[in-house]
């Protein structure tokens, strides 16, 4: 098992170092920090600002040198607000990992429970209704879901806020909190509800028709432990896979979620960044969101072998 | 105690209520699909006394396996069940899924064929088998895992409080067989129903795996179903055998009669295919010839009478369903013509089942 | 991967779906018998089993008619619209569906369903391109990869992990305000990050294919190596590219009107259908069929590509339904 997990994370290294360099290669080529200098009337200026900072090196040393700063936690200042880029980051981020974790938790309790349901009663009325749901839910763009919970939860009927994720001074967790969070977390995770629970469905439809489901109920094992125990353990593993793949690809979703609930989260910092060209802000933006869905790949791998034992020894 | 009424008389020839452990009566199972019905399971009867071992033989398709599912109610819903199933005079076709329930594994327990497939893949081997107790039995953990030892160790695992704590990929083919009867004759039962036991397993352990059922049956004096396509599995192990074709029953008989007499020309083809070590050297292996028949649209008559090679066309053959005739006080044959069959013999069985020098035996 | 059998259940499939009881016994005794082998004296090729396996899948057809119907409405939009491209009524302005205006008009009194048609063009062009290239990209690689094996499939393979670590939707956005944002530009950059999918999925039924007689038989007929991968290798391939060809239009569709959306894909004065909500959002309370129309628009499109995708992947593999 150690020697698994060991082999994924020693693979893992060099696939996030060379995708951070892309990336960092990617920004840096696309954006100028020195934009704003370009207006300055001494030409040396922008000369001597590239010096300075290093962008008349090869990418691959300016990248180095980066790499060097980060580690140590110093990612450089933003070009628009001069504020330090780790702090923007670290905010960004606690306010994402709310929707994350939420969303996350939510979504797999809510796919494991109708897939499990839609199989065991496959065919049922219920079934075709969460069928019919899920094809609707993968083939909605998520934004155009969240513009429409807000037209009718929150503007038609009060019921839930469009806005950030507290209104007023209010803190932690509560009411207010909840009914802030309930519709972005939804448009996030609308999508990700719909296929987990096909794909639930399908493993367990799969799994149920197992000759081993076929031993338990032969041993007289109650239907109920046939379907919870036997069939449900199994049926978990290829979700597990799925579920912290996709979990890592969340954090694309959220600039599209945080831009229609106005939450300040990575999302919003992303979208602010690109549009005004903060070019520290977005390489170190790209490479952390690489390192978290990297680091969900992994996870992904290590839950398949915590999981299945046939994995665990191999 | 719910039962089915029996549309149709038992033969006149049928014992009445013997009391026998098992007993079964015109069971029927059928499948609705797309295609039409199939016909998986046609009116069959059979006993199983206490402390006997009959084995139900015949090829793919020909219903053995559905008839062992059909007495366990293990079969999907779609399948439609008909007939009486008995176990101790009690009606076990239409009771309600909670009496069933306890009976499984309890009284009646079976072994599947494909233990790797047939073993959770994430619970280890010694967790299987407590559950197969515990789910009837209240134990103590320590009991239980003291009981799991016993068992493995009957059935010939070395080192049970060790193998006992791996996964089912982690045994061999055969171990993973005695691990999978050891679970089943957790809790003594009854009837064990054996379906196709050793059919993944290489010759040699396929016997020692035999030889491990005898044993059990001789300690625990269950009675065994044994289901097998292997007339050889059959011969060395069962007292009576019933070989089905196509859904339908076409012979019953103690194996004396079955194998030294054969009054079914499709038993006759069966034990023809059988590669024999006291044939002369230029004896070749046999089969039926044909396939065996759609169980959608089965022949009309006899449905074996396109196979045939004794079937007279037009005649009964094609035209009235030979009903199970006794012959003897134990052996019956479902062919018009049973009396008249001739005596078998090594040169009447090629003129009987047709010469080729095919790939093989037809199982 | 799933066979859909049920243990529970009584109703027979929907959609065609054969539910013999497979799994009744492990020796699998009933398909075998219930099909009855010898009963189908004509043999049927693998193109007449695809079409009659497709054509049972009722969603995947009813898919496939109301696609094609929505391309020749929008690409035949000069002739069914009942307006002009650009016909303004700023006096009308913003009204509700009505007889004159099935979908209404927006705030420039413009109609919203010949809006919708010609917008449909350009998500219906893009979709359709997007998946073209990415499926085009993908299989050369994928085939490549398997193929060849060694240093260039761990090459190739290494470089595909590394597309799908990236966050697609960050990319896409740098990527555009880099290079422009013409549909061209929006179709090569969407079709460069859409790839990764095709390419694993063909690289392993490559590998599958690779082992098969016929392909070692014509390797050892003297065939080249591109004649072998186009002749006998792709061929056998073609299900699982056409399915997530399918996949590949409904991705970029989405995904196009996300960008155009939040602004980096399509520009004003074009409009696509992401474009569209744009426009409309903010303006909730009134004129919300400026919201609900063009969503629509792409809720259908997606759905109808996804049951043909599913309707592709059951003809060609009734084995698996996933």
């Amino acid at each position: 098992m150690l020697n698994y997990v060991g082999r994924r994370l020693l693979y893992s290294i060099p696939v996030l170092l060379i995708a951070s360099f892309l990336l960092f290669a990617f920004v840096r080529s696309t954006f100028d920090p020195t934009a704003r200098l370009r207006a300055s009337r001494d030409k040396t200026v922008v000369a001597r600002e590239r010096h300075r900072i290093g962008l008349d090196k090869p990418l691959v040393s300016q990248y180095g040198t980066w790499l060097g700063k980060a580690v140590r936690g110093d990612l450089g200042q933003s070009t628009r607000s001069g504020e330090n880029v780790s702090a923007m980051l670290t905010r960004a981020m606690g306010t994402t990992l709310q929707l994350i974790v939420w969303g996350a938790v939510l979504s797999a309790l809510v796919a494991v429970g109708i897939g499990v349901y839609s199989a065991v009663k496959q065919y049922s009325a219920g079934d075709y209704v969460f069928t019919g749901l899920s094809y609707i839910g993968v083939a909605m763009p998520p934004f155009w879901f969240g513009l429409i919970a807000i037209e009718l939860f929150a503007v038609k009927s009060h019921l839930f806020y469009s806005l950030g994720l507290h209104s007023g001074d209010s803190r932690g967790l509560g009411l207010d909190y909840a009914r802030h969070l309930v519709l972005p977390v939804a448009t996030l995770c609308v999508q990700i509800v719909a296929s987990w629970s096909r794909f639930e469905r399908a493993s367990m439809l799969d799994v149920l028709g197992a000759d081993y489901v076929r031993t338990a109920r032969a041993k007289g094992v109650p239907q109920r432990t046939v379907v919870m125990k036997h069939a449900l353990r199994n049926a978990l593993i290829p979700l597990v896979t799925v579920m912290s793949l996709d979990i890592g690809a969340l954090f694309g979703g959220l600039i599209i979620t945080e831009q229609i609930f106005s939450i300040g989260g990575m999302g919003r910092l992303f979208f602010n960044a690109l549009l005004s060209g903060d070019v520290y802000v977005l390489e170190a933006w790209m490479v952390v969101v690489a390192a978290c869905i990297i680091g969900f790949n992994l996870l992904a791998d290590v839950l398949y072998g915590v999981l299945d034992p046939r994995i665990r020894l191999a | 105690m719910t039962s089915i009424p029996v549309t149709q008389q038992p033969e006149p020839a049928d014992e009445e209520d013997t009391g026998a452990l098992l007993d079964v009566r015109n069971l029927s199972v059928l499948f609705p699909t797309d295609d039409g019905d199939v016909h998986a399971v046609d009116d069959v009867s059979f006993t199983l006394d206490h402390d006997e071992t009959l084995g139900i033989v015949g090829e793919s398709g020909s219903g053995k396996s559905v008839t062992s599912m059909a007495i366990l109610g293990l079969l999907p819903k779609s399948a439609k069940v008909t007939g009486s199933v008995r176990f101790r005079g009690r009606e076990l076709i239409g009771l309600g899924e909670r009496e069933v329930r306890r009976l499984r594994g309890e009284s009646l327990a079976m072994v599947f064929q494909d233990a790797l497939a047939s073993l959770n893949p994430v619970f280890t081997i010694g967790a299987q088998i407590a559950e197969a107790i515990s789910v009837h039995h209240d134990v103590a953990s320590h009991e239980l895992r003291d009981r799991v030892m016993q068992l493995l160790d009957l059935v010939g695992i070395p080192n049970p409080s060790e193998r006992a704590d791996q996964y089912p990929h982690e045994f061999s083919g055969g171990m993973r067989q005695r691990a999978m009867i050891a679970m089943s004759i957790a809790n003594e039962p009854d009837v064990l129903i054996a379906d196709e036991p050793t059919t993944a397993l290489d010759v040699t352990i396929q016997a020692q795996v035999l030889e491990v059922l005898e044993r059990i049956q001789d300690r625990t004096s269950s009675s065994i179903l044994l289901i097998t396509h292997d007339l050889g599995v059959v011969a060395g192990t069962a007292d009576r055998v019933l070989v089905m074709y196509a859904g339908r029953q076409v012979e019953l008989g103690s194996v004396d009669d079955v194998f030294y007499d054969p009054r079914h020309p499709y038993t006759r083809g069966l034990l023809a295919s059988l590669p024999r070590i006291d044939g002369t050297r230029d004896a070749r292996l046999h089969r039926i010839v044909g396939q065996p028949p759609s169980l959608i649209f089965l022949p009309t008559g006899c449905a074996f009478h396109p196979r045939c090679p004794h079937a007279r066309i037009p005649g009964p053959c094609n035209d009235q369903r030979p009903e199970l005739k006794a012959l003897t006080a134990l052996h019956r044959s479902a062919c018009h013509y049973a009396e008249e069959l001739p005596a078998m013999s090594t040169a009447d069985l090629k003129a009987t089942v047709g010469e080729t020098s095919a790939e093989g035996p037809q199982p | 991967m799933t066979t859909e059998h049920d243990i529970y259940d009584e109703s027979p499939a929907p959609l065609g779906v054969p539910t013999l009881p497979e799994r009744i016994s492990a020796d699998a005794e009933l398909p075998a018998a219930a099909t009855g082998g010898t009963r189908d004296p004509v043999p049927r090729s693998q193109w007449q089993l695809f079409r009659r396996r497709f054509f049972r899948h009722r969603l995947a057809v009813a898919g496939g008619i109301i696609l094609i119907l929505l391309i020749v409405l929008c690409f035949g939009a000069k002739y069914f619209a009942f307006y002009d491209k650009n016909h303004q009524d700023l006096l009308l302005g913003p009204v509700s569906p009505s007889k004159a205006h099935w979908f209404g008009t927006d705030q420039l009194g413009r109609d919203t369903l010949t809006e919708m048609l010609y917008a449909g063009q350009i998500s219906l062009k893009i979709g359709l391109a997007v998946a073209l290239l990415s499926t085009l990209v993908g299989t050369i690689t994928g085939a490549v990869a398997g193929y060849y094996g060694g240093w260039l499939e761990q090459l190739l393979m290494r470089l595909t992990d590394l597309f799908l670590v990236v966050p697609a939707i960050a990319i896409l956005a740098i990527a555009l305000r880099k290079f422009g944002q013409s549909d061209n530009i929006i179709i090569l950059v969407l079709a460069g990050l859409g790839w990764m999918y095709v390419a694993r999925v063909v690289r392993g039924q490559v590998l599958a294919v690779k082992e098969k007689e016929f392909v070692e038989a014509a390797d050892a007929a003297g065939a080249t190596s591109a004649r072998i991968i186009a002749r006998h290798i792709l061929p056998n391939c073609i299900g699982p590219i056409l399915v997530n060809a399918t996949l590949g239009i409904a991705a970029a569709i989405v995904t196009e009107s996300t960008l155009s959306f939040l602004g980096f894909g399509v520009q004003p004065p074009a409009t696509s259908w992401g474009n569209m909500l744009s426009a409309a959002e903010g303006n909730y309370n009134q004129n919300t069929h400026l919201l609900y129309f063009p969503g629509l628009a792409i809720l259908l499109t997606v759905l109808c590509v996804n049951f043909m995708g599913d309707g592709l992947r059951d003809a060609f593999d009734p084995q698996s339904k996933h």
